[in-house]
């Protein structure tokens, strides 16, 4: 009984306009957002390479110890998920004086949209009539005269919704995976496709709330013109407002002191003052040094320097201590200073990351933000791949300033003992580069079941309520 | 006649449900979005006094623009701080970039309320309009008496665009009667002038979708079809054609990526650094050589950078919502161009004192005195003849057009 009317609910759907209407946007969106972001994707492989070998050319010529932090900072490529998923890639850069304006004003078209509006859009229109309409039509009063029970009705009319949409969900998809996939540049691999399935159950569950969101307004009110406002009413609030308003809500419950006043403060602590303790440090330490060897006091040019130290074995020793107490001096300077910086920076990060929490947990009363949470995480291009990025980069920056970076001073300080290692040139296009590694498939899904139970949730509580509106419905 | 029927249309909306819907929408997202968008406007201005610059310090920041409350834009952007010093200018940005949800989701200001919310309502508001009177029998009725259909039509529009009109108009205005009210924010009579004509597009806007939702109730037999024909049309107009297109417009016009000018950055400065080590002294020579490499590339990314937008906007202009957005934003002050302008401006004022900063530096002398900096916006003629003149132009067109179409449609259409 339940798979008749399961297929009743499905034929009626297939046959309607509404459903065809929605069959053709979905697959023609499909297909051109597609094509225009596997040509992004590609644009933006080309210039990431390009970026590297001006990395290179610059490394070989001009790299030197002092400021390399500034050169060499781990760096994002693109992933072949671009192709589909845009997620937080947008190039804004607003914290550099170049920015790129466009992203903010007209965000992107990806796949996360085309399900967030359109499959919930259309799982309305498929559904805002479920009960109303059949009433209005008079069937509802026929079926009933039978022996069938409402919860099967409703369960049918839930699934008959449900496995609609998955149909011109999935071939859209294909079409849209064809086209990403004939590029002869995007490699696919086997984990991605289980990444793409489990979007695609992701996006099935989502369409499946909006269903039952449809078959609620529909079982209470007695027209369907009425309850096409209804559903496009909470549509409005649960889609287009709850998720944009959660980051400002969130700033007003959980303030952050002002970016701008700490990265000032900051700056001023780790350079100016810095410098100002290194100095007075390093006059307190070397007249240590000077009173130990007042050789050091004779004033020399630099070619003399040089000789005298390559032939003078006492006054190299001499030199050497003086050199490793203002090396101590300028050591301490930056510990203490950095240390204060670092207080500072703690706390912002902390007040920040209470706010982004509050605002993600805020956010997540919407389908829609669910969905992008659960789809961005899973495609490498959300949250979770920021945190997965940082992970690598302090993987790297310690193989890089810990292991390289003496390796190197100490070949520099054999060749030229007197040599300034940190502001010479020194080829470096032997350093260890950074290399991305997408996350491992089980760390994205952990971070995608919270939404994920947040949108089962949700269906489940709609059912019931589905449930218990329909069985009180007046058929008559 | 027209009276009769404009005095019939309200009524009906009046004693409707999708009125009552309508009418609760508008007033809680209004509100809502005047209240949030305030808020965060105050939390910006607390900020920028206590990062505005000290009497001569060599930094620029813009205050925050009370008219971002209601189209927010790059605001964001152009209050960030630009700290001049000898490697060039400096920048830093404030609190929006410390929370990743706010890149998740478009800004909730009044003009995506008006953009997105607004004409959806006017769609709703529209598609039911000619298709329902004749699926109840009523279009039959009217046209039966000695009216015209051009007559029925205007009738219709105009009572359907006072129904929604005068309670928005309420709405906003007395939000905008609470926001005067708190002292800190100050509007001056310019601004509330530019906030009219943003409100007078708004209308523009919403009366191209109510024509819209005429036109396709016309074309069509039955009332349910009509919707979902408006809400895809809607979904492609609001979100899918603005978007796409600057997708689209960057195929055609290759732009070097942000990321990429920056690291160019940071190589010229440490590699001058380091050449101005090794041949001691001429340090003025080495600062000059970085800033002049970084106007270079700056100027050649802007001009790329506004031939993508012209390009986009081109595109662009297919969907009337793109449109709003761009001449809202430019007439608030928070748009594309204007940041741009601001930042040439920036630029300006570091090469003006740019030699000053190098001599006090290269003299160790700290604490120097410096000339202020000062942004004036636009003026409206300035940011009219830029765009927004074509682009409330094209949205008139666009009315037009779709109420010409929607006429003729009513005129062949069957009404039994």
């Amino acid at each position: 009984m339940g798979k008749t009317l399961i297929l009743k609910e499905m034929r009626a759907h297939l046959e309607s306009f509404r459903f065809l209407a929605s069959f053709v946007i979905l697959f023609v969106l499909v297909v051109a957002t597609a094509v225009v972001l596997t040509g992004d994707y590609v644009r933006k492989l080309d210039e990431f390479s390009g970026r590297q070998t001006e990395l290179d050319r610059y490394l070989r010529n001009y790299a030197h110890f002092n400021r390399i932090g500034a050169i060499v900072q781990p760096t994002q490529p693109p992933v072949p998920f671009q192709a589909l998923v845009r997620g937080l890639t947008a190039d804004v850069n607003i914290e550099a004086f170049d920015d790129d304006p466009l992203p903010v004003m007209f965000p992107l078209i990806d796949l996360t949209f085309i399900v967030t509006i359109l499959i919930s859009l259309i799982a309305l229109i498929l559904t805002y009539d479920a009960v109303s309409g059949e009433k209005e039509d008079g069937t509802l009063k026929l079926m009933l005269a039978n022996s069938i029970p409402r919860s099967k009705i409703i369960l049918a009319k839930a699934a008959g919704a449900g496995l609609t949409l998955v149909g011109p969900l999935v071939v859209s998809l294909a079409a849209g995976m064809l086209v990403v996939l004939l590029h002869p540049r995007v490699d696919w691999a086997g984990v991605d496709w289980a990444a793409l399935g489990l979007v695609l159950a992701g996006a099935v569950l989502y369409g499946l709330v909006f269903s039952l969101i449809g078959i609620l307004v529909s079982s209470v009110h007695r027209s369907s013109a009425s309850s096409i406002m209804t559903s496009l009413f909470v549509w409005t609030l649960l889609v287009l407002v709850v998720p944009n308003l959660s980051p400002y809500v969130a700033s007003f419950l959980s303030p952050a002191p002002s970016r701008i006043k700490v990265a000032r403060e900051t700056a001023r602590l780790t350079d100016v003052d810095r410098d100002d303790l290194g100095r007075k440090l390093m006059a307190q330490y070397r007249a240590e040094v000077f009173k130990e060897y007042p050789v050091l006091g004779e004033r020399m040019t630099e070619s003399e320097l040089k000789k005298r130290v390559a032939e003078d074995p006492e006054y190299r020793k001499a030199y050497e201590a003086d050199r490793a107490e203002v090396e101590r001096a300028w050591a301490e300077a930056n510990r203490i200073q950095n240390a204060k910086a670092e207080g500072l920076r703690e706390d912002l990060r902390q007040k920040e990351a209470a706010q982004t929490g509050l605002a993600r947990a805020i956010s997540m009363a919407s389908p829609l933000a669910d969905f992008s949470y659960l789809a961005t995480d899973l495609t490498s291009t959300g949250t979770r791949n920021l945190v997965h990025f940082g992970e690598l980069a302090r993987l790297w920056s310690g193989s890089f300033y810990r292991d390289y970076q003496p390796k190197k001073v100490a070949e520099f300080r054999a060749k030229d003992p007197t040599g300034d290692a940190w502001n010479t040139a020194i080829d470096m296009s032997d350093a260890p580069r950074f290399r991305y590694v997408e996350e491992g498939l089980a760390g994205r899904v952990q971070a995608a079941l919270p939404p994920f139970g947040v949108l089962l949730g949700y269906a489940v509580v709609l059912f019931a309520a589905a449930y218990i509106a329909f069985v009180r419905y007046d058929v008559r | 006649m027209i009276g009769a029927i404009v005095r019939k249309e309200i009524v009906s909306n009046l004693l409707s449900y999708k009125f009552f819907v309508v009418l609760l929408l508008m007033v809680l997202l209004v509100a809502t979005t005047l209240f949030i968008m305030y808020r965060d406007f105050s939390a910006r201005l607390a900020d920028y006094q206590v990062i505005r610059p000290e009497p001569g310090a060599p930094i620029a920041v813009v205050p925050p623009n009370a008219l971002s409350i209601f189209a927010k834009g790059l605001d964001n952007a152009m209050t960030r701080s630009f700290e001049i010093g000898v490697l060039g200018v400096d920048v830093r940005a404030g609190q929006s970039s410390g929370n990743i949800i706010y890149s998740f989701f478009p800004t909730p200001d009044f003009l995506y309320v008006v953009r997105v919310v607004l004409s959806l309502v006017a769609l709703l508001f529209g598609f039911d309009q000619i298709s329902r009177e004749r699926e109840q029998g009523t279009l039959k009725l009217m046209l039966s008496g000695p009216v015209s259909r051009a007559k029925v039509l205007f009738g219709k529009w105009l009572g359907n665009f006072i129904s929604l009109a005068v309670p928005f108009l309420l709405v906003t205005l007395l939000g905008l009667a609470v926001l005067l009210l708190d002292p800190n924010i100050h509007f001056s009579s310019g601004e509330l002038g530019r906030f009219g004509l943003i409100l007078a597009l708004s209308l523009l806007y919403m009366a191209f979708f109510l024509s819209l939702g005429i036109l396709v109730s016309a074309l069509t037999r039955r009332s349910a079809t009509t919707l979902i024909v408006l809400l895809f049309a809607w979904a492609l107009l609001v979100f899918v054609l603005p978007n796409l297109g600057t997708l689209i417009a960057r195929q055609f016009v290759s732009v070097p990526s942000v990321r990429a000018l920056s690291e160019k950055r940071e190589q010229t400065w440490t590699r001058e650094v380091l050449l101005g080590l090794s041949d001691r002294g001429n340090w003025a020579a080495h600062y000059r050589a970085i800033n002049r490499e970084d106007d270079r590339m700056e100027e050649d990314y802007r001009l790329k950078f506004e031939r993508l937008v012209r390009l986009a906007r081109t595109i662009n202009r297919l969907s009337p919502a793109a449109g709003l957005l761009d001449a809202a934003t430019e007439i608030a002050g928070t748009g594309i161009d204007e940041e741009s302008r601001l930042k040439a401006e920036v630029v300006r004022y570091k090469n003006s004192i740019l030699d000053r900063i190098i001599g006090d530096q290269l003299a160790g002398k700290r604490d120097a005195q410096y000339p202020a900096f000062a942004y004036r916006y636009r003026p409206l003629g300035e940011v009219f003849a830029a765009g927004a003149l074509v682009d409330t132009a094209w949205l008139a067109i666009f009315n037009i057009l779709v109420f010409a179409l929607a006429y003729a449609g009513f005129a062949r259409a069957d009404v039994r």
